[in-house]
């Protein structure tokens, strides 16, 4: 791989790996450690997430930065909540109105994601359109893969299924249902995940070294 | 009376935007550096969830009935924060450059809130009165600058280099907030509405 690619490849790989929102930027925190509580309201809220994010993104990037960020701001948050309709009548059609009533609060508050507000006037109006399209896909699939981990894993030890496949774990958590089960499962998460990318990243260095003196 | 005071201690205590509901989280760690930046954090929150609570309130009183209400409510409650949001700093820019200049930076991120929008659909489902939805509002605030307080005291051990280094910073502040979380649940039991 030359280095032209190399770095486009850490730039769009940068929203679920190395700036995942959740494990190391610590946005939408919210939503994670207390709306996915069970596999379903995490489906629910991780495809909310991108029906309101992608297409709110993508549409504020044509609004003109030559306005002052103290209107754009108003404007980007306008736009994903004029998105936030269809988003729910689809989340309604594919998952069910049942599923998205369970998640209450956490629904509307995606509309302000910092992804949508801070990220478009930051980083994504810079970036060219298909760069910045596969850096948002990586931001959303980064999201969606810890919201849903995390919406099984609490589904699994408190519920004993997940989602409609019944388990059977050795033992039951019922607080990991709470807010604090998901601020501790989040922060022994995130802990685990930097540690382990941090290992990959030193054996990298450690093979490119290697390499070099060949 | 009774009902304000109620209303401002359930939003600072036992729905506490942070360690119930964890909104505003992000804010909160990006300004737990500085408790000067968390106040004033605090105060745009403050001021920005008790008018907004109000704003909701008289919405839901004469739309909530609506079959769309509960579509297009975000939409209607960002349009409130939006009017708030030029008002106020058109007003603050007009009465006192120094302080438009120092707000500016946080403005937007204080307003368009998760906590901010969390109060105003929270508040008139859980308030009976315009000036109960504002008490809520109001302890929304207030309970986002106790979070922020009990960060702050502790931000310099969670970023000591006896932490180890993968649960330094974001890691062990999430399960510190945990934590003080646990500790506040003890008080309405192991239920959370959301």
């Amino acid at each position: 791989m030359d280095n032209n690619n190399y770095q486009l490849s850490l730039k769009t790989s940068e929203g679920y790996v190395r700036k995942n929102l959740v494990l190391s930027s610590g946005w939408l925190v919210g939503p994670v450690a207390a709306g996915a509580t069970d596999f379903s309201n995490a489906l629910v809220i991780s495809l909310m997430f991108a029906l309101i994010t992608a297409p709110s993104v993508i549409l504020c990037r044509f609004i003109s930065t030559r306005l002052s960020y103290a209107v754009r701001v108003p404007i980007y948050a306008i736009v994903a909540a004029l998105l936030y309709a269809p988003a729910l009548l689809l989340t309604n059609k594919l998952l069910g109105a049942s599923a998205t009533d369970a998640v209450g609060v956490f629904l509307p508050v995606l509309v302000v994601n910092p992804l949508i507000l801070s990220k478009t006037q930051t980083r994504f109006v810079h970036d060219p359109p298909l760069r910045m399209l596969r850096v948002l896909l990586g931001y959303i699939v980064g999201f969606a893969a810890v919201c849903i981990l995390l919406g099984a894993l609490r589904d699994a030890l408190v519920n004993f299924s997940i989602g409609w496949l019944p388990l059977s774990p050795p033992f039951q958590v019922p607080a990991l249902e709470t807010a604090f089960g998901g601020f501790l499962l989040i922060g022994f998460l995130a802990a685990t995940f930097r540690a382990g990318y941090a290992g990959l990243a030193r054996l990298a260095k450690v093979r490119e070294t290697a390499e070099r003196k060949k | 009376m009774t009902e304000i005071i109620t209303a401002s201690l359930v939003a600072i205590l036992l729905q506490n935007s942070v360690f119930e509901r964890a909104l505003g989280i992000n804010v909160l760690i990006y300004s737990a550096r500085d408790m000067k930046k968390t106040a004033v954090f605090a105060l745009v929150i403050t001021a920005a969830s008790s008018l907004g609570a109000v704003g909701a309130f008289f919405l839901r009183q004469h739309f909530g009935t609506e079959k769309y209400y509960s579509i297009f409510q975000p939409l209607l409650f960002i349009i409130i924060v939006s009017v708030l949001y030029m008002a106020s700093l058109f007003t603050i820019w007009r009465v006192s450059p120094s302080l438009f200049k120092r707000i500016r930076p946080y403005a937007h991120l204080s307003v368009f809130n998760c906590a901010v929008i969390g109060a105003m659909f929270l508040a008139p489902r859980l308030t009976d009165t315009w000036y109960a939805a504002a008490a809520y509002g109001f302890g929304t605030g207030v309970g986002f600058l106790f979070a922020g307080f009990m960060l702050r005291i502790a931000y310099s051990r969670l970023h000591s280099e006896l932490v180890p280094k993968a649960f330094r910073g974001f890691p062990i502040s999430m399960l510190y907030i945990g934590c003080v979380s646990l500790a506040l649940y003890a008080f309405i039991g192991y239920s959370t509405t959301i």
